[in-house]
């Protein structure tokens, strides 16, 4: 029991889980930046990527690193449907509706796969659980730097496709400004529906990396990831991809410190603590511009 | 409607339909205390924590002190109001984003509170057992009961209405409208919404502690979502920022959820709910309220098309 191992210990898990957070984040962050909608639903996105993941894995026996790949796939063409069927008609309507329509999402998307997988707890056994690194005087689950090599990569990927392609140009420009955007020629509709379906791709890499490292999920695992994931996203400020990363490294860092010291309850709690401390001296985030 | 209310328990002798009718009067009340909220700009996501504190407030008053439930309501919903400002104090210079998520993670943290620091006097996640509303020992208790709650439910409104047709209501009104203006014509908006919050909270209180005195347990499980959410989907439905809207819409979707329960859908329930409230938002923003003037829009836009067809007749 010495003091520096669990330390240690602390950091890795807190790097761990924010992994996932940074996926989440990013991808609300990627939609809010074009579209300035949030979606309080988006931790559903989460939820379905990972059942994917576990039907595929149960069918095909692939590696689920690989079935990664497939259900961010998938998820890109749900994500656009209930951009073009939900969101689009509401666009501009008040915010208040984008929250309430999430709600009504939350319920359908929750219990539809209720319906198709039911409520119990499962969980996907990968193969390479049991293998463990030293590093330190740490044993470390080779999956978790499996996982942590996966999130690079696929931030990596991000990184590039907004950079250097067509695409990821035209959405960097609807982001910064729309209706330059629509002057210059650019389709903002189809770039919304891109970005949507790309922030729903980025929920099922993070909901497929949960499942590889050997997390139980149900239909209703979603929301607290999600909420936690809005709340890094205030943190880091809204609409930027870089504080969206920062955030989600601290916020996994504090959640698991905080189940270490306060006790486990406080895990889901401490996130939001952190949140209010940081909106009552600072109301619009961390590094949020003031205004809209 | 009214009538409705007040014959149907004389007339009935199932005490299923009672116990609906007390369960469906209480949200009727809490769907209104967040309408209030809403009415003044601020969607709140977590609303349950104010509808918990009442109950425990409430239950905990009663049990400590032996006065009766009808009056600890009031006591333990003042509790909820208290921490409704303090809560409202950090939420009044946020927008609405961060408004959702600070009500909906406030719900979560009162909940952690409940069943770790505070569970030597809440009984933790095993909860504790609540006085009922009017003594079992009293004949036909339940009927009493019922008027109690329709009592409380009426007066909740006929409130409520008098707020929002103040000039504290109108200010509410101006606040959601445009804050800029309204700071302009002499408003504030931190105490009005400060108002509002505490307003809102204290009769989410009332709901939650009418209801925790009805079932007679009380359980960590009142700060869920689902009591969270229940409200939001009762009033988009119904209408939101109206008097009538919390009502109808809690009436409507009660009646087409205890359909649903009795055809044996579980999961199939909340996707319809789910839908229609979808369906609501995109197509009638304002509500079943406004279903008269929407249908009368319907009918001229589609009359309009008519005429292109046969331009001949007339």
């Amino acid at each position: 029991m010495d003091n520096i191992g669990v330390l240690l210990q602390i950091i890795f898990w807190g790097l761990y889980a924010g992994c996932i957070y940074i996926l989440l984040a990013t991808g609300l962050n990627l939609i809010f930046g074009v579209m300035k909608v949030v979606n309080f639903a988006h931790g559903e996105f989460l939820m379905i990527g990972a059942y994917i993941t576990f039907t595929i894995f149960i069918l095909t026996g692939f590696n689920p690193y690989l079935i990664l790949v497939l259900s961010m796939l998938a998820l890109i063409g749900i994500g656009a449907v209930i951009e073009r069927l939900c969101f689009r008609p509401i666009l501009g309507t008040g915010k208040l509706n984008e929250i309430f329509l999430s709600i009504g999402l939350i319920y359908i998307i929750q219990n539809g796969a209720a319906m198709i997988w039911g409520d119990a707890w499962q969980s996907v056994k990968s193969p390479y659980a049991g293998i463990t690194v030293q590093i330190g005087s740490l044993d470390v689950p080779f999956d978790y730097i499996l996982i942590m090599v996966f999130t690079a990569a696929i931030l990596c990927g991000l990184y590039l496709f907004l950079k250097k392609t067509t695409i990821g140009m035209q959405m960097r420009a609807s982001s910064q400004n729309r209706k330059g955007a629509m002057l210059v020629g650019i389709d903002v509709e189809r770039i919304d529906i891109i970005s949507f379906g790309l922030g729903c791709a980025l929920a099922a890499a993070a909901g497929t990396l949960w499942v590889v490292s050997g997390q139980v999920f149900n239909p209703y695992m979603g929301s607290i990831p999600a909420v936690k994931a809005f709340a890094i996203i205030i943190l880091g400020g809204l609409g930027s991809i870089p504080g969206a990363i920062i955030g989600g490294l601290l916020m996994g860092l504090a959640e698991n410190g905080a189940a270490y010291f306060l006790g486990g309850i406080w895990k889901d709690a401490i996130s939001f603590v952190i949140l209010i401390i940081v909106l009552v001296v600072k109301p619009t985030g961390l590094f949020g511009e003031k205004g809209e | 409607m009214l009538a409705a209310a007040f014959v149907i328990p004389v007339l009935t002798d199932s005490m299923f339909i009672i116990n609906l009718m007390v369960l469906m009067l209480i949200f009727i009340i809490f769907a209104s205390a967040w309408n209030l909220l809403a009415f003044s700009g601020q969607g709140s996501l977590g609303h349950a924590a104010f509808f918990g504190i009442g109950a425990y407030g409430s239950t905990l008053i009663a049990a400590k002190s032996s006065i009766s439930p009808l009056v600890t309501i009031f006591l333990g919903a003042a509790v909820a109001a208290l921490i409704g400002i303090l809560i409202g104090l950090t939420c009044v210079r946020l927008k609405e984003w961060f408004l959702a998520m600070v009500t909906f993670g406030f719900a979560i943290i009162v909940q952690t509170l409940t069943v770790s620091v505070l569970a030597p006097v809440t009984g933790g996640w095993d909860g504790i057992a609540s006085a009922r509303l009017i003594s079992p020992t009293i004949p036909s208790y339940q009927l009493i009961e019922y008027y109690a709650v329709l009592a409380i439910t009426i007066g909740s409104i006929v409130a409520l209405w008098y707020i929002m047709k103040s000039k504290v209501g109108l200010a509410f009104l101006a606040i959601r409208e445009n804050e800029l203006e309204a700071r302009a014509a002499g408003i504030d908006p931190v105490r009005y919404r400060l108002l509002a919050f505490a307003i809102s909270a204290y009769i989410a209180g009332v709901a939650g502690a009418l209801q925790i005195h009805h079932i007679g347990y009380l359980t960590p499980e009142i700060y869920g979502v689902e009591n969270s959410f229940w409200p939001i989907t009762y009033v988009i439905l119904g209408g939101l920022g109206t008097l009538a809207g919390p009502v109808v819409g809690t009436v409507v979707l009660t009646i087409i959820w205890e359909g649903l329960k009795a055809t044996g859908m579980t999961f199939g329930r909340y996707v319809i709910i789910g839908v229609i409230l979808i369906l609501a938002i995109i197509f009638l923003p304002k509500g079943l309220v406004s279903l008269p003037e929407q249908v009368q829009e319907w009918r001229k836009r589609f009359r309009k098309k008519e005429p292109l067809q046969e331009p001949a007749v007339k």
